[in-house]
C-alpha cells in the first residue's frame, strides 16, 4: 500500500513537472538557437520572472520533429517543414504551423584586394560549381578561384546550394569551413578567395560583399527581397500556439524581439 | 484600403490555390505564384507561409503526396506492360530422319513437333533522373530468360498442385546508372536497355545487355534556298495594286542530320574463378585434344557509327553500321560452335541437338541495319533492312566440321511496313523476308521466336498491330520459315526440339497493355 501512494505520488509530481505553466521547451535550429533564441530569451526572462527555457539547438529537423512528438512548445527551423514532415504530423494528428521570425541573408564575400565589382547568379553559380576557375573569367584580373563553403552538415551549404547553385554539386576543389567566422578569415586572407557568409559577418576584417545581379546584400534588401540570397527562418508550433509559446512568439516579432534579430546578425521581418 | 485590398488578394489568392486539382499542384509548385504576390505587396510573407504550409498539409493527404521522393532525384516515371499471348510454334525433321527405328519420342521423317500455349508477361520499370545530368533506371519482368519475358501458364510443377507460382517469378531486367553531363554524350553502366540500333535478325528484342555504353549524338541542321519573289506584274482583270502584283514564296529545302555513335562493351560471359586453386583443369571439347579450360571473361564489343538523314515532308532515312567482335573466352560459351548435322539423329548425347549450339569463336560481325521512311498521305511507310557478315566465318566453318562451308557467313533482312502504332485506332503492318546463313550470327542473341533462336533459316515475318486504345494494342505475328542450306544444321537452341530444323512455323496472337 505504501509502494503505491508513492508511486502514485512520484506520478503526480512527474505530472506536475510537466505542466509548469513557467517552463518553455525550444527544440531545433543552431542557426537560430546558437545565439539569437538564447538572447531572446534573456531578455523575455527579465520580463517574466520565473520563466525557464529548455532550449537544445541540434537542427531544424529536430525542431520540427519534437512538435510532431510533442516534446516541444517551439520548433526552431531556418527551413519550411518537408512534405513528409507534415505527412508524418498529419498522421499523429498536429499540424505544423510556421510563423516567421527573422530573415537570414547570405552574403557572397570576397577578398578586399579583389577588384571585382559585382558578380551576377548565372557567375555565382558557375564560381561555387566549379565550372569557372579563374577570376579573369568573371571579370576579375585573373588568378585560380578559391572558394569556401560551410560544411556539409549545416543548413546554410544545402540552402546555398538551392538559391544560388539550382542544386548542382559545389566545385570538387571547395574547402569546408565550420562555421561564418572561419570562412570570412580564410577569405580575408587569400586575395583569391571567395565564400558567402552571413550577414552579421560581412564586415569581417579583409573582405567585402559583393552585389548580386546589381543588388548589395543589406536589411533592406534581403526585407524587400530584391537580393537574391535570403530566406525566412521559423518557429514552428502545433496548430496556434497559446499559453507561454504564444508570449514568447509576439515577443519575438514584437519591435522588442526584432531589435535583438537585428542585433545578433539577422534581418527584423519588418 | 490598402490593408482591405490586400485582404481580399490574400482570400482570393488562397481560394485560386486550392480550387486547383491537387494531383496536379504540388506547395512547391504554388511558390512561384505566392513569391509573386508578395512581391506585388498584396500579401505578406506570413501568409504566404500559411498558404503554403496549408497546400503542403493537404497534398501529403493526397495519393500522389504520399509518395516520398528523395531530394537527389528530380525527375521518376513509372512505366510497364502487360501481355497475354497465344502461341502456336512447330518445326518439322527432315527427310533423313529417322537414323533409329522410329517410335515414340523418335522423330520419323518430316515429323512435325508442335507446341500450343498460353503465356502472359509483366514489365514494371523506374526511369529516374538524379541531379547533376545523373540518371539511373531498373526494371522488374518476369521470367528468368534473357530472350524472353513470358510465362507459360499451367507448367509449373505438379509438385505445390495446379496453379502453383513455380515459374511465376520476378527477375531484375534492367538496372543500370548513367550521366549526360557531357554536352552530346550519354554514358551508361550496368544491365541497361538495349544502346544499339538493332533488327530482330542480330539482336532479341527482349535481350538487356550488361556493361558499359558509351552514345554520342549531334544534331546538325541545313537550310537551303527558300525566300520570296515578287514576280513582274500581270494581268489582272479586277485591276489594282493587289491583282498586279503576285506574290511567290518557297519554302526552304530543310536538312536535319543525327550524326551518332554507340559503343558498348559487354560482359557476355564471366569466368569464375580466373585464377583457381592447383592446377587448371582441362577439357578435350573443343579438338579431342586435352587443353586448359580458359580462364578469361568473354565481352562483346560493339562499334557503332550511323547516321538519320531527315528531309522535308517526313522522309527519313537512318543507317547504323556496326561492327562487332568478341574477346577473352568465357567459361560457358567457349567451347567451338557446331550448330547440329544433318547427318545425326536429333535424339541422345551424341545426337545433332547435343553437339555444341551457342560456341563464340571466330566470330567478327560487321552488320548494317537502315530504315527509309515516308509518308503517303497521311500514312507512314517504311522499307527497313539488315545485313551482316561475319569476317571469320570459314574460321567457324572449319572449327564446326565443315572446312568448305565458310561461305554460309552473311544474313539478310528485308521488309516493308505501313502504319504506326501510336494511338488508339492505329494499325501497321511489318512483312518482311529473312535470310541467315549458319555462320554468320551469334546464335545466342538473334530473336528468339520469328525462327525460334536459329541460323542457317531463311522465311517471312509479318507483324500486324491494331490499338484498342491509347494504351490497348492487339498483335499478330506468323512467320514462317526452312533451312537455308540442307546440308548443314540450324544452329541454336530453340524451343522446337529438332535440329536440322526443316521447316518451321509460329503463330502469335498478344493482348498488350501499356502504361
Amino acid at each position: 500500500m505504501k509502494i503505491k501512494s508513492a508511486l502514485i505520488l512520484i506520478a503526480v509530481g512527474f505530472a506536475s513537472l510537466e505542466a509548469r505553466a513557467d517552463r518553455l521547451v525550444i527544440k531545433g535550429s543552431d542557426t537560430l538557437g546558437a545565439k539569437l533564441v538564447p538572447q531572446l530569451a534573456e531578455q523575455f526572462k527579465a520580463q517574466h520572472p520565473g520563466t525557464t527555457f529548455d532550449i537544445a539547438a541540434e537542427g531544424s529537423t529536430t525542431g520540427i520533429a519534437a512538435i510532431i512528438d510533442g516534446t516541444a512548445e517551439i520548433g526552431m527551423s531556418s527551413r519550411r517543414a518537408k512534405p513528409a514532415e507534415v505527412s508524418a504530423a498529419t498522421g499523429k494528428g498536429k499540424n505544423l504551423k510556421p510563423t516567421i521570425v527573422a530573415y537570414d541573408g547570405i552574403a557572397v564575400i570576397v577578398n578586399s584586394a579583389n577588384p571585382i565589382k559585382g558578380l551576377t547568379k548565372k557567375q555565382v553559380e558557375q564560381i561555387f560549381t566549379g565550372e569557372v576557375s579563374d577570376w579573369s573569367a568573371v571579370g576579375g584580373s585573373g588568378g585560380k578561384i578559391s572558394i569556401y563553403t560551410r560544411n556539409t552538415s549545416s543548413g546554410t551549404y544545402s540552402d546555398f546550394k538551392e538559391m544560388a547553385m539550382k542544386k548542382r554539386d559545389y566545385a570538387g576543389s571547395s574547402q569546408k569551413m565550420a562555421g561564418n567566422e572561419q570562412i570570412a578569415a580564410e577569405v580575408g586572407k587569400n586575395p583569391n578567395g571567395v565564400g558567402y557568409v552571413g550577414m552579421a559577418y560581412v564586415k569581417a576584417s579583409g573582405v567585402k560583399a559583393m552585389p548580386v545581379d546589381g543588388v548589395t546584400p543589406s536589411a533592406q534588401s534581403v526585407q524587400q527581397h530584391s537580393y537574391a540570397y535570403w530566406r525566412p527562418t521559423f518557429y514552428y508550433t502545433n496548430g496556434e500556439p497559446s499559453g507561454l509559446a504564444k508570449q514568447f512568439l509576439d515577443f519575438t516579432i514584437a519591435p522588442a524581439g526584432q531589435k535583438i534579430v537585428a542585433q545578433v546578425g539577422f534581418v527584423p521581418i519588418k | 484600403m490598402f490593408n482591405f485590398n490586400r485582404r481580399i488578394s490574400f482570400i482570393v489568392a488562397l481560394a485560386s490555390l486550392s480550387i486547383l486539382p491537387m494531383s496536379i499542384l504540388r506547395a512547391q509548385d504554388a511558390g512561384a505564384l505566392l513569391d509573386l504576390l508578395v512581391k506585388k505587396q498584396l500579401i505578406t510573407d506570413q501568409e504566404a507561409e500559411e498558404v503554403r504550409a496549408e497546400l503542403t498539409k493537404e497534398v501529403s493527404t493526397t495519393s500522389a503526396g504520399k509518395w516520398k521522393l528523395s531530394n537527389p532525384i528530380t525527375e521518376i516515371e513509372l512505366y510497364g506492360d502487360a501481355r497475354l499471348r497465344y502461341e502456336y510454334r512447330a518445326g518439322r525433321t527432315d527427310d533423313l530422319q529417322p537414323l533409329g527405328a522410329p517410335g515414340a519420342g523418335v522423330a520419323g521423317h518430316r515429323d512435325w513437333q508442335e507446341r500450343e500455349r498460353e503465356r502472359y508477361r509483366l514489365r514494371l520499370g523506374l526511369r529516374i533522373t538524379l541531379a547533376d545530368d545523373w540518371f539511373a533506371g531498373v526494371r522488374l519482368e518476369t521470367s528468368t530468360s534473357p530472350r524472353s519475358t513470358n510465362v507459360t501458364f499451367g507448367d509449373d510443377s505438379g509438385v505445390n498442385g495446379p496453379f502453383s507460382k513455380d515459374s511465376d517469378r520476378i527477375s531484375v531486367g534492367q538496372a543500370y546508372l548513367g550521366y549526360k553531363g557531357f554536352h552530346d554524350i550519354t554514358l551508361t553502366a550496368g544491365r541497361m536497355p538495349q544502346p544499339l540500333i538493332t533488327t530482330l535478325m542480330t539482336w532479341d528484342g527482349d535481350i538487356n545487355p550488361e556493361g558499359l555504353a558509351e552514345q554520342w549524338k549531334h544534331t546538325f541542321n541545313f537550310e537551303f534556298g527558300g525566300g520570296t519573289t515578287e514576280s513582274a506584274a500581270g494581268y489582272s482583270k479586277e485591276g489594282g495594286k493587289g491583282g498586279a502584283i503576285a506574290q511567290s514564296s518557297s519554302e526552304p529545302f530543310k536538312l536535319k542530320i543525327d550524326v551518332f555513335a554507340n559503343f558498348a562493351q559487354f560482359v557476355y560471359d564471366d569466368s569464375n574463378p580466373e585464377n583457381p586453386l592447383g592446377a587448371r583443369s582441362t577439357t578435350s571439347a573443343n579438338t579431342g585434344n586435352p587443353q586448359l579450360v580458359p580462364n578469361t571473361d568473354a565481352f562483346m564489343l560493339a562499334w557503332q557509327v550511323g547516321a538519320r538523314f531527315t528531309f522535308p515532308k517526313n522522309i527519313y532515312a537512318q543507317i547504323a553500321p556496326t561492327l562487332y567482335n568478341y574477346t577473352g573466352n568465357g567459361d560457358t560459351f567457349n567451347v567451338h560452335y557446331v550448330g547440329g548435322s544433318e547427318t545425326l539423329p536429333n535424339g541422345g548425347t551424341s545426337g545433332s541437338l547435343a553437339t555444341n549450339q551457342t560456341g563464340i569463336n571466330s566470330l567478327l560481325v560487321f552488320d548494317m541495319p537502315w530504315e527509309i521512311g515516308w509518308k503517303l498521305g497521311e500514312l507512314p511507310m517504311r522499307i527497313f533492312g539488315d545485313f551482316a557478315v561475319n569476317f571469320e566465318g570459314d574460321d567457324r566453318a572449319l572449327a564446326a566440321g565443315h572446312p568448305g562451308k565458310g561461305d554460309q557467313r552473311y544474313a539478310y533482312q528485308i521488309g516493308v511496313g505501313v502504319g504506326q502504332l501510336k494511338a488508339k485506332r492505329d494499325w501497321q503492318i511489318n512483312v518482311f523476308w529473312q535470310h541467315t546463313e549458319q555462320y554468320s550470327l551469334d546464335p545466342n542473341l538473334v530473336d528468339s521466336d520469328l525462327f525460334d533462336s536459329r541460323v542457317n533459316m531463311e522465311g517471312v515475318a509479318v507483324q500486324a498491330g491494331y490499338m484498342l486504345s491509347d494504351a490497348v494494342t492487339f498483335n499478330i505475328t506468323y512467320g514462317y520459315g526452312w533451312r537455308s542450306d540442307s546440308s548443314l544444321g540450324t544452329g541454336g537452341t530453340g524451343d522446337i526440339g529438332i535440329n536440322p530444323l526443316d521447316e518451321y512455323q509460329i503463330f502469335q496472337a498478344d493482348l498488350n497493355v501499356k502504361f
